[in-house]
């Protein structure tokens, strides 16, 4: 489902206003003002696209729904991490009992190389907005 | 360094000290320094001064049996993926169970390194994507760690020859435990990065030093003595060589009374020389760099040991955000000490910090002072021999076997052996020249059978390890000391009537001159002599 | 026999009216002819057959490994299993053969248990339907039942048979329909906010949710490790309590396991409830709450009233911001545990070969469906830096007043908290994906996702037929680790309202076996 017309208008209103570069802008319909930058900053960390307006939308939706929280009167309230925060973390005793499986290990990688992981090259970053091919570039 | 050109393989344009004698100070040591009046970082005529501002933070890994969190076994080059666990390799479904040694371990350094002991600590999860990382974050401490503000004592010289030792503090931030990540081979020939996981998980305590200290020198010598110190304890054998010690810098200048500049941290920096050198070259670099109207990004570089500069490090560009949350397969990790300790509690499942107190082995600041007091050697001489790997038991064994005062033998020990091993990048397990060798030889001295030029020589004898003793070189090459009273006596007469300028010299008053009569004295008798025999004779001659 | 319940196959096991070949054999061709259920995604067929011979060798020499040896099971296919395909209902896991199993599953196995296959799920159990995994959606037996065609399939349309199915809720519905249409005896389900309970409610069967820390979660693909529990769904209380005491207990494997000792407990036969305080919550009379579930909860509430038990309304004010707090905890989490999904290490990799990064970026593109994806990014939203305490803490101290309202209700006095468990019956398919994936979440899980947050257990008991013929259930919450009060007041309830059997065709005509069930009159 490629409905686009919210990514065109998304690249119309960046570039509509060319006062400075990189200046955020806010999506157009949600109280929450979730920009493009915010946008592309999450696909980078997440490593998943929205892949068409309904993934924006859907974030949208979420953020919306979460500010509902802001509703309920928290002071002096402590997070909480968990219903076992009053337990204490067991201790396990420092004997080897565990590895010397590689070939189950590497039974289940798609690719691998001897007895390595085989990964691409390095670490290279995912290029930036301009250069990318996704949903938040396309038109 | 040229401000036009980025590189490095110039000569640096100023050359600053840091840390002007005197007592342990607190901060930035430039700043004590101008207030002493010694040399600040200068800027450029007319320019106000720079005061370098340096932070560390110190991956030491765990020295225990298995992992942080699983039962596969830390080992240092096992074949690849051969000590992996399925939680290593983050196979879904598998959870982290925390060793209890690495708990113990980190209590331990937290309290050599006079830290308070979080009595309830938490995990947290640090999130980014990496091939050496399979779950796609790092278990870690981030809210609450296990120990926190502590201090650190070091020492370092003045000048090169080690005659003035000053101590400095520094402070210690916090102490957390945390994953170790796997390691990424780059192919680039092939366009693919092998990832090997054994060190996946492998437990560490990250020591964060604030940032009190100045300059490379400064950074090298605290981080030597936090590795004394981890390797005293055992709670990490802290060799940088094989990555068990790991240092991240965190550099940045400004001028005193501003608000502190913008810092790089640079990483990959597997050696103290190399630390102290990237250290330098960075604060350096920052310095060039505003004073030529640019400005320093906050960015990460790594240190290129060849070229012997800082370059950024491209891997990690881009905004980061680790979104930290809390680790929900690990509830709080909690410690007893005696008094908070339940009474029907199993004991497998307590770590106490009295008891871990009470069983701490004496520090290396603690070693030092009892050899200054037992043996009546300097400060200085006590860093050398804890310095050194095994030099101390070397010392000491010596001492046993002679009757030479301490206070002797350690310049034999600190200026012919150590010289000797580091002239031939020998350590003193592999010296050539033994503890007892040495012993005997510096009893043959002490015994007055031989003078000091003679020992010195026997022992260049001893270096070529052909097994003989001292007793056995002495006698081959005849170094023995003259013994016969009367013919020393004939030989000193035969110096004095043949120097006759001198006699009146020394007649008249310049008693100086008498040791150029005691050196033809011993080259009369090829170093037979001793001299201090002849002195008291030559004296007897001419002063009587 | 496959109608019977666990605990009497067993003892016909023991007395050799049955052996477990036979009964393997039976349930497997109830599966192959139950196929349109989709209730499996994976049949082992070749090693239940051998676990059944197994296990009759030990009957046969008189020395059975416990109640549960010889017992045909099915696990939800996001357990991990050893040799045996784990894929979630996911494309990123499909072909994925985990080297280990899961302790509980592990723990099933050493009792003897037949492990028949890996049953269907919402994909990494995120959805209240079970119809968004890779494999299709799981159809409710019921929807084939004479009693469900009697009252909702109009005689003139029998195409609309197809077309009318109803949803076996979500997410462990493959577990409840394979329990519910007789395939296995017992099934493990998970349960995180509501995805064991829910679909045991739709299909008549019995659903629990343990005290969280019970039971061991190693071995559990985690949707919110912080919530997440293993689930069992059974056909009677009695049969849960049997399996729950099998699998309760300290796992060293599983650092959130309590390691206080659990014993095994056997359920009274003759219950009093006189003594007991049953607490009826008033925020649970939600929104879209069906007036023939109101009208159930009302009489139920009586039953316990008739019977001498103090029954009081109570309140637990922070009811209505549950689902929010738990999409906000729930998605941060989803976010992290799906980190690990790179393609690397085991399951789907894309061919994207330009960078690391870019293989990742694939990969999770190609591997995830929309609810999975969208999750992660609203779950990524929430952790970040500047969105951090105004989200994911706020839901934190939120949790805190959800849990708190439980323990103020249970310290006055209160034993169980009654309330239902879904706000309708199952609805049919076309009806269900009209609605998107979390705002179905967000309405069906109002009723079960409190007991996550505060980690209470919690119980679904199916309590009798809709007007549509459907099932309905009730649910019983309980204190922490206290299974053994609430177990026995469900079993006391399960007694008082005979739910009736489900009649399926295919079941007749695979069950010739010995024992035959009785239809007893009905709750409603």
């Amino acid at each position: 489902m490629r409905a686009l017309s919210l990514g065109r208008w998304l690249r119309g209103a960046v570039r509509a206003r060319s006062d400075g570069p990189g200046r955020a802008r806010p999506v157009p319909g949600s109280p929450q003002k979730v920009t493009v930058d915010v946008l592309d900053h999450l696909e980078h960390l997440a490593l998943v696209d929205f892949r068409d307006s309904e993934g924006v939308e859907r974030l949208q939706k979420a953020i919306q729904f979460a500010d509902q929280l802001h509703e309920v009167n928290t002071d002096g309230v402590e997070p909480m991490d968990s219903v076992l925060e009053d337990r204490c973390l067991y201790l396990r005793e420092d004997d080897v009992t565990e590895g010397n499986c590689t070939k189950e290990l590497l039974k289940n990688a798609r690719e691998k190389v001897e007895e390595y992981f085989v990964a691409p090259p390095g670490n290279i970053p995912l290029p930036k907005l301009e250069e990318q091919e996704t949903y938040l570039q396309s038109s | 360094m040229v401000a036009a050109v980025r590189g490095c393989g110039g000569v640096w344009r100023r050359v600053w000290q840091c840390g002007a004698g005197g007592s342990a100070s607190l901060g930035q040591c430039a700043a004590a320094s101008s207030a002493r009046g010694a040399v600040a970082p200068a800027g450029k005529s007319g320019l106000a001064p720079w005061v370098p501002v340096v932070g560390l933070e110190i991956h030491a890994q765990i020295s225990s049996n298995s992992k942080l969190f699983s039962g596969s076994q830390v080992q240092f080059a096992a074949p690849p993926n051969s000590v992996v666990s399925f939680f290593d390799a983050s196979l879904p479904g598998t959870l982290p169970v925390i060793n209890r040694r690495c708990v113990e371990a980190a209590v331990m350094t937290g309290l050599a390194l006079n830290c308070s002991i979080n009595k309830r600590s938490l995990f947290d999860r640090k999130h980014y994507f990496y091939a050496d990382l399979p779950a796609g974050y790092q278990i870690t401490q981030q809210r609450v760690p296990i120990a926190v503000n502590g201090t650190l004592s070091y020492s370092l010289c003045t000048d090169h020859k080690m005659s003035q030792m000053v101590t400095k503090t520094v402070r210690i931030k916090q102490i957390q435990l945390e994953q170790d990540s796997g390691k990424s081979l780059h192919d680039d020939s092939r366009s693919q990065t092998l990832v090997d996981l054994n060190r996946a998980g492998v437990g560490l305590m990250e020591v964060v030093m604030e940032p009190d200290m100045c300059c490379g020198k400064e950074a090298a010598a605290a981080v030597r003595e936090l590795q004394l110190i981890l390797q005293t304890l055992g709670s990490s054998h802290a060799v940088m060589a094989e990555g068990q010690l790991r240092v991240d810098a965190n550099v940045s200048v400004h001028h005193p009374g501003e608000p502190y500049g913008v810092r790089t941290e640079v990483k990959n920096i597997n050696s103290l020389r190399f630390l102290a050198k990237a250290v330098d070259y960075e604060i350096q670099r920052q310095i060039e760099e505003l004073e030529n109207g640019g400005t320093i990004l906050n960015e990460t570089r790594a240190f290129d040991s060849k070229l012997g500069c800082t370059v950024p490090m491209r891997d990690k560009e881009g905004k980061q955000d680790y979104r930290f949350m809390p680790e929900p397969n690990l509830p709080p990790l909690i410690l007893y000490d005696t008094k908070s300790l339940p009474a029907n509690i199993n004991h497998q499942q307590v770590v106490n910090i009295d008891r871990i107190h009470e069983r701490l082995p004496d520090l290396p600041s603690v070693k030092r002072a009892k050899l200054v007091e037992q043996y009546g050697i300097l400060p200085e001489h006590s860093f050398t021999l804890l310095n050194e790997d095994g030099l101390t038991e070397f010392f000491e064994s010596v001492v046993k076997r002679t009757q030479m005062k301490p206070k002797k033998v350690i310049g034999w020990i600190l200026n012919d052996l150590l010289s000797y091993l580091n002239q031939h990048s020998l350590t003193v397990k592999e010296s050539p020249v033994n503890s007892s060798m040495l012993a005997d030889l510096l009893n043959l001295l002490e015994k007055k059978e031989i003078s000091s030029t003679a020992a010195k020589q026997v022992l260049g004898e001893l270096w070529k390890g052909e097994g003989k003793t001292p007793l056995e070189i002495v006698k081959e090459k005849k170094l023995e000391l003259i013994q016969d009273q009367e013919a020393l006596e004939q030989i000193c007469q035969a110096v004095i009537d043949g120097q006759k300028n001198e006699v009146m010299a020394i007649k008249a008053g310049n008693h100086k001159v008498l040791n150029k009569l005691i050196g033809l004295v011993q080259r009369k008798t090829q170093g037979r002599s001793n001299p201090v025999l002849v002195k008291q004779l030559l004296e007897k001659k001419l002063l009587d | 026999m496959l109608r019977a319940s666990l605990r009497e196959v067993s003892a016909a096991l023991k007395e050799g009216h049955v052996t477990p070949t036979e009964l393997c054999q039976r349930c497997l061709a109830l599966i192959k002819s139950t196929k349109f259920v989709n209730a499996y995604i994976t049949v082992v067929e070749e090693t239940a057959l051998k676990q059944a011979e197994e296990s009759e060798k030990r009957y046969r020499t008189g020395q059975p490994l416990g109640v549960l040896d010889g017992i045909p099971i099915a696990v939800k296919d996001n357990f991990s299993t050893a040799g045996i395909e784990t894929t979630c209902a996911s494309e990123m896991l499909k072909g994925y053969i985990p080297p280990y199993s899961a302790t509980v599953v592990q723990k099933l196995l050493d009792q003897g248990a037949v492990l028949l296959g890996k049953t269907n799920l919402d994909e990494f159990a995120m959805g209240s339907g079970s119809t968004d995994g890779v494999f299709g959606p799981v159809r409710n037996p019921w929807s084939y039942s004479r009693q469900y065609k009697e009252k909702s399939v109009p005689k003139s349309h029998p195409e609309d048979e197809d077309s009318n199915w109803v949803i076996a809720g979500g997410s462990s519905g493959g577990s409840a329909a394979a329990v519910s249409s007789f395939t296995c005896f017992a099934a493990l389900g998970s349960d995180t906010g509501g995805s064991t309970r829910n679909p045991a409610a739709h299909c008549g069967v019995v659903g629990l949710k343990p005290t969280y820390g019970l039971i061991s979660r190693h071995g559990l693909i985690p949707l919110v490790n912080s919530m997440d529990v293993p689930g069992i769904l059974t056909r009677c209380v009695d049969d849960a309590a049997v399996v729950l005491g099998s699998l309760a207990g300290h796992d060293p494997k599983d650092s959130t396991t309590i390691q206080d000792n659990f014993k095994p407990f056997e359920l009274p036969n003759l219950i009093d409830v006189s003594k007991l305080s049953i607490g009826i919550p008033k925020e649970y009379h939600a929104p879209g709450l069906s007036s023939e579930i109101l009208a159930l909860w009302s009489k139920a509430a009586d039953l316990f009233k008739n019977a001498g038990a103090n029954v009081i309304e109570v309140s637990l004010p922070h009811t209505h911001y549950s689902i929010v707090c738990y999409h906000v905890l729930c998605t941060a989490e989803v976010a992290s545990n799906m980190a690990r999904f790179d393609g690397l290490e085991y399951g789907h990799r894309s061919d994207m070969n330009k960078s690391t990064e870019s293989m990742y970026a694939a990969t999770r593109r190609e591997g995830f469906n929309d609810v999975v994806r969208g999750r992660i990014l609203s779950g990524n939203y929430f952790l970040l830096k500047q969105n951090y305490e105004n989200y994911f803490v706020k839901a934190q101290k939120v949790r805190r007043l959800i849990a708190n309202d439980f323990m103020k209700v249970f310290r006055s006095g209160v034993d169980i908290l009654l309330t239902p468990t879904t706000l309708s019956d199952a609805v049919p398919y076309i009806e269900f994906i009209k609605e998107d994936n979390r705002t179905r979440s967000a309405q069906d899980d109002i009723l079960t996702q409190a007991a996550n947050m505060a980690g209470l257990p919690a119980i679904s008991v199916p309590t009798a037929l809709s007007e549509r013929g459907l099932p309905i259930g009730l649910q019983f919450i309980g204190r922490s680790f206290q299974e053994n009060q609430l177990l026995t007041v469900a079993r006391w309830f399960e007694k008082q309202v005979k739910f009736p059997m489900i009649e399926l065709e295919e079941v007749k005509r695979h069950d010739h076996g010995v024992f035959q069930h009785q239809k007893s009159a009905s709750f409603s």
